[in-house]
């Protein structure tokens, strides 16, 4: 993957083979699955890249770590 | 539920029969006691390592239960609303089918790695925090970030947020970090990228941050349990060189189960689904009751301690602690009350196995460095039999949290292949065979365990993320995405099916059939 868009994963180790998603099963009983069966994995890389002006993922943690140390809630 | 009939913890003459009984750690004192040697063999890192693996590839042959989702952070009130890109956490909760567990799965949750940014950390004048120097001692490593940091423009949050009267918190000590990201804006590097002007892979170092000092802008990275990418595209611990200069770091993969052994709680929603045996109401015996605190779940005031509600009805975490004079650091909840001779245990909710084993000492590899000694359990510290200080243990880092098996399996699924802990079982005559049978068990509690949900159903236990609010799932919760547990609000999980669509539960959005 050359140009990622945002949220795009960019790292993985879950891209099945057609052997391993043949003998996934559900129990006893072969299910079909199409497609990757999820979008994110354990280990997956994102790409996240903020531009100016954006409130950053890091950026909105801190928001809310600030906003809770001064007793004020979230937006609902 | 704590076996009757011993005083002491787990300490017991004789473990013929508990072979492979494989438990939660819970003792509650530490190694100095020479019956450890007898119990190690099911209190021991190395089982867990070991059976992460085979639930590591159970889970490629059986459906495993993954749920990705993205969680679309809350902005405080009075904040405005976010344009462009919004800032999201995304991350998948698994579902572990477990035996002995009245609905029948444990959940742990991953928040991928990449979702925080440094090249995202401005100082006053919008200068990126890039690395721009390193230097070491035996045990850290202290990086310079770019930017003009000084005690009236410290480093922003979540760095560092001040609070008044108080030294401020620090809520990114113990996340891990990677120096992934070489231009600003960019795409973090992989194990393969290659380096367009020398053809040799970059590489990156993997480490745990265990300090910042927000008025100098110098991070402090631990050397114990970091990891190398080298050029040829191998995972090494601990890492051989610093992070790379004039990169900029990010957030590694970050792990949290909920499970008895890594939270050290075992727990029970009342029910008599799925578990047919055993007993509903977990309860710690006297003698091992210790001051402490607990949470509870409240909605509009009153407790809801239930598995689950629907996805728009969200609840508060109410923190109680022993008495007024121990204060609760504000890092923990905004609802907290103080109740004299308040215990580490919820009634019929869940009950603490106690303190965690905490590293002492350098590392012993190094030169110089000193034995470890004797363990040391943080649960709380006394002087003159007067309670001092209660210690917090929710900062997860690389090894001194011990993994249990359902991280370590997702840390196998990660394609990092965990170091083998030297606590190898001890005292059994055939080590082999008793691997084999670690397998067997394994295996054939899967089977179980998979045969129950699929009798029992989904429908009936606890899902994400309309559990995401339980009392074992919300503190997993704050610890996960590393925000306070206010802003985990059900309303703002997108969720994605087994095509990969969104939806989003609040909304009445339902996965594919």
């Amino acid at each position: 993957m050359s140009n990622p868009n945002f949220g795009d994963i960019i790292e993985t180790n879950f891209i099945y083979s057609d052997d391993q998603r043949a003998v996934r099963k559900y129990g006893d009983s072969v299910v079909q699955v199409s497609g990757q069966p999820a979008t994110y994995h354990a280990g997956d890389v994102v790409h996240m890249p903020y531009q100016a002006g954006e409130t950053s993922t890091i950026e909105a943690i801190g928001l809310a770590w600030s906003a809770f140390a001064n007793g004020i809630d979230p937006a609902e | 539920m704590t076996k009757r009939g011993s005083s002491f913890g787990t300490f017991k003459t004789n473990d013929t029969s508990t072979d492979f009984g494989l438990k939660p750690v819970r003792t509650e004192f530490g190694g100095s006691s020479p019956e450890t040697l007898y119990t190690i063999s099911r209190e021991s890192c190395w089982s867990r390592w070991r059976r992460g693996y085979e639930l590591a590839t159970a889970s490629l042959y059986h459906n495993s239960f993954d749920y990705p989702f993205t969680y679309k952070i809350p902005l405080p009130t009075g904040t405005p609303g976010a344009s462009g890109n919004q800032p999201a956490i995304p991350g998948v909760f698994r579902g572990f089918p477990t035996k002995n567990k009245e609905l029948g799965v444990h959940w742990a949750g991953v928040r991928v790695a990449g979702s925080l940014r440094f090249d995202n950390v401005l100082d006053s004048s919008n200068v990126r925090a890039s690395i721009t120097s390193v230097s070491e001692d035996n045990e850290y490593w202290y990086v310079q970030l770019a930017g003009t940091w000084s005690t009236s423009n410290p480093l922003p949050a979540p760095l560092y947020i001040p609070i008044a009267g108080t030294d401020g918190i620090k809520p990114t000590n113990g996340e891990v970090i990677e120096d992934r990201i070489i231009t600003p804006e960019g795409v973090p590097i992989t194990r393969e990228t290659i380096n367009p002007n020398t053809q040799t892979r970059y590489g990156y170092v993997q480490a745990v941050l265990a300090d910042v000092n927000p008025s100098t802008g110098l991070l402090t990275l631990r050397k114990r349990g970091s990891v190398e990418a080298t050029p040829d595209q191998v995972l090494v611990t601990p890492a051989t060189r610093p992070p790379n200069i004039g990169r900029y770091f990010m957030t590694g993969t970050r792990y949290y189960c909920t499970c008895q052994d890594f939270t050290r709680r075992q727990y029970a929603y009342v029910s008599s689904l799925g578990k047919r045996k055993g007993n509903y109401f977990p309860r710690t015996r006297c003698a091992t009751l210790q001051p402490g605190r607990y949470e509870v779940m409240k909605i509009a005031g009153k407790v809801a301690n239930q598995a689950m509600t629907n996805a728009v009805t969200n609840r508060r975490l109410e923190v109680i602690a022993p008495s007024s004079k121990y204060e609760i650091p504000p890092t923990i909840s905004a609802t907290s009350s103080t109740k004299l001779g308040a215990t580490r245990d919820n009634p019929g909710v869940f009950s603490d196995f106690g303190g965690v084993y905490i590293r002492s000492g350098a590392d012993p590899s190094l030169p110089g460095a000193k034995s470890e000694g004797l363990p040391e359990y943080e649960s709380y510290s006394a002087k003159n039999n007067v309670i001092t200080s209660l210690t917090d243990r929710w900062t997860p880092t690389l090894d001194e949290f011990r993994y249990c098996k359902h991280i370590y399996a997702m840390k196998y699924e990660e394609g990092v292949f965990p170091p083998e802990p030297s606590d190898l079982p001890v005292g059994i005559r055939d080590i082999t065979a008793w691997e084999q049978r670690l397998v067997d068990q394994t295996e054939k509690d899967q089977e179980g365990a998979a045969a129950n949900i699929n009798r029992y159903g989904l429908a009936y236990m606890d899902i994400p993320p309309f559990n995401c609010q339980s009392p074992m799932m919300v503190s997993m919760m704050q610890k996960l995405f590393n925000i306070p547990s206010t802003f985990v609000l059900l309303q703002n999980f997108i969720m994605y099916d087994k095509t990969g669509k969104a939806y989003t539960p609040s909304q009445g959005g339902t996965p594919v059939t």
